[in-house]
């Protein structure tokens, strides 16, 4: 109920049109009723009663009807602009995988950035999103600034969204998807245009701390078989990209806060915190080891 | 007096009363020593042999017998087996000849059975009989390298016979309590080059010491099951692993490069090893392995046989593999591999020289 974005002001705004002609529309019925139903009745003649049912019966509904389906369709381009698709400056890949989002940004200048499990999108700039997903069916859904639209296996699905006011929101997995569906959310920053590209600057360099000691260790146990991280010999595509993880919101798809603690347990039980994630448990790895590159993962920044 | 069905009925509930006081009062002789009359030999012999052949019905016989793993087959017969069956050139223990059923020299009876009911019959022994299961049931591939041996076996000559169960190393000591019978224990199959006298058996020269400890210390209490390493391990003293793991590790690897096959097939092998298979969840090999600076518990799997890759990720794959405290992270990564992938990497990871840099403990 409260839009941050064109999308969602429309399907709000729809709401409300529809919510308002549907009370109409019963109220209009329950004074008709009303109307049968009173007390001294002076019947009608044949030809008034006929033409009461044509127009009250026939005309008004089609009319009514005709007028919201009209409005609700004319509002659908609007959620599916592929005229606009183009001149989208700002395309964003996200693919849904058993339990993470795979974040991928692309911009007609720059370089290509990857990220994991956060979205940041810029205002007043529509963004084209390409949905996609490798296992099941996902949905994306973002409430504050648009529908919802399913990742297909197999499938690009293409949602494009206007932000129009900066803020942070939560986005979920809106379809079943396995055990650990719940825990399956992205958090959304929307940033003023300016901010946003300065953001996307430093997300598409390698992180300052990146050849910290922690790497040495994070290679050492083979992390970057699954995991990338930007700067170091890290190119695992399997697990999210860890370029940047310390500046992201949330840790493990929204299911921890992201704290050095929270990346420890994680590396120690990953199946305790989310049932069916596809990475195996680290408890074996020497304690300080764990901790160390937690902390070095802390501080990808 | 008519016998009617209460007679009967009595009869019937005080039997089994009466088998237990039988029982009970010792009458019957257990002693192996006056040996079976001849009905019930007769019997036990036929209801032994009727239940291999029907339970033998359900074992899936491989296309061939695997004869490239004999030599890993008669490395265990000679500490398993030998000892009651006897071997060419051996004759059985006297003590194994007064066994009741007393076990027979193999060499005339393997001819009797055919392939599937010695599988049946190694994978799980007889009872009422000496004859032991096989000491895991997880290890097929193992019991399937023994039934081969056992088809080499009646042409055997006694020289032959001593070169593939013990190679240069003379004859293993019935328990290892010295390091130096520990190293002619394991140098039986593992050579005293550590190189592998069969391609089912890894190369251990030039192997992280920390993997090769880790790795004994699992078969040693059976989290990696194998019937013929428990064997070995629990018959060396486990005060020696840590100087047999440092010995093989200093080992200077020596083997060439196995001759390469198809060369597509190598580099899709090449292709899964450096970039994995990421819609299969299958990460890159060498994320872990060959690099010098890894977990020395990520073993080195360049140079080794590809029979022996191959059967790793195949146990691997169906979760009964085992091993360090590391191995689950491979069970998760061989669920993505089909039969054509594994081909494809053992052959990959065969042909690769073995890497000089070992890994740092």
């Amino acid at each position: 109920m409260d839009p941050a974005g064109e999308e969602a002001h429309q399907v709000l705004q729809l709401s409300v049109v529809l919510f308002c002609g549907a009370a109409a529309i019963w109220l209009g019925v329950v004074a008709a009723l009303l109307y049968t139903a009173r007390r001294r009745r002076k019947s009608l003649s044949e030809q008034s009663a006929s033409r009461f049912i044509l127009f009250g019966g026939a005309v008004l509904p089609s009319v009514t009807l005709a007028a919201l389906l009209s409005y609700s369709l004319w509002l659908m381009p609007g959620l599916r602009p592929f005229g606009q698709a183009a001149s989208a400056v700002l395309h964003v890949e996200v693919t849904g995988k058993q339990y993470w989002w795979h974040v991928v940004y692309r911009r007609s200048n720059g370089p290509v950035v990857v990220s994991a499990n956060e979205i940041r999108l810029p205002v007043g700039q529509r963004v084209e999103l390409t949905l996609a997903s490798s296992d099941v069916i996902h949905s994306f859904w973002i409430p504050a600034l648009g529908g919802k639209m399913d990742m297909i296996p197999g499938r690009t699905n293409r949602l494009s969204l206007l932000a129009n006011k900066a803020g942070t929101f939560r986005g979920p997995c809106a379809e079943f998807c396995g055990t650990s569906h719940a825990l399956m959310a992205f958090a959304v920053v929307t940033m003023e245009a300016q901010a946003f590209q300065e953001w996307l600057g430093t997300q598409a360099r390698p992180s300052p701390r990146a050849a910290d000691d922690g790497a040495a260790l994070f290679l050492r146990h083979g992390c970057g078989a699954c995991h990338a991280v930007a700067g170091i010999d890290a190119r695992g595509t399997i697990g999210p990209d860890l370029s940047h993880l310390g500046s992201r919101l949330t840790l493990g798809a929204g299911s921890l806060p992201n704290t050095a603690d929270a990346i420890a347990r994680f590396i120690t039980e990953p199946e305790r915190i989310k049932p069916g994630v596809q990475m195996p448990s680290f408890a074996m790895l020497p304690q300080d080891d764990i901790r160390n590159i937690a902390a070095w993962l802390k501080d990808l920044e | 007096m008519r016998v009617n069905w209460r007679h009967l009925a009595i009869v019937l509930a005080v039997l089994p009363f009466i088998v237990l006081f039988v029982a009970w009062i010792g009458f019957f002789n257990v002693g192996a020593s006056s040996g079976h009359w001849k009905i019930t030999e007769w019997f036990l012999h036929f209801a032994m042999r009727s239940a291999v052949r029907t339970y033998a019905l359900q074992v899936e016989v491989p296309h061939e017998l695997p004869r490239h793993a004999i030599q890993t087959a008669a490395g265990h017969f000679a500490r398993g087996c030998a000892i009651c069956h006897g071997a060419p050139g051996e004759p059985r223990s006297p003590a194994a000849l007064r066994m009741l059923p007393q076990p027979p020299e193999l060499a005339q009876k393997i001819g009797e059975w055919n392939d599937a009911e010695l599988f049946r019959i190694v994978k799980h022994g007889i009872r009422f009989t000496g004859m032991p299961a096989w000491p895991t049931q997880a290890r097929d591939d193992e019991v399937w390298a023994m039934v081969a041996f056992l088809r080499a076996l009646p042409p055997m000559e006694g020289e032959v016979y001593r070169q593939l169960a013990y190679g240069a190393g003379g004859t293993p000591s019935l328990r290892a309590v010295t390091i130096d019978q520990a190293v002619v224990e394991c140098a039986r199959c593992h050579g005293n080059d550590g190189a592998g006298r069969s391609s089912t058996i890894p190369v251990l020269a030039g192997q992280s010491e920390a993997y090769i400890l880790e790795s004994l210390l699992a078969f040693a209490d059976e989290r990696r099951p194998s019937g013929i390493m428990a064997l070995a391990s629990i018959a060396v003293d486990n005060q020696h692993f840590p100087e047999l793991a440092r010995r093989y590790a200093a080992m200077k690897s020596v083997g060439p490069p196995r001759p390469a096959p198809d060369p597509s097939l190598l580099e899709y092998g090449r292709a899964i090893a450096t970039k994995g298979i990421v819609a299969a969840n299958v990460p890159a090999c060498v994320g872990c392995h060959e690099k010098p600076d890894r977990n020395p518990h990520y073993p080195n799997i360049a140079g080794q046989p590809s029979a022996y890759i191959k059967a790793q990720l195949e146990l691997f794959r169906t979760g009964t593999r085992g091993g360090t405290r590391y191995s689950h992270l491979m069970a998760k990564v061989a669920k993505g591999l089909t039969d054509h992938d594994i081909e494809a990497l053992a052959n990959y990871f065969a042909t690769l020289p073995a890497s000089t840099a070992t890994a740092r403990r």
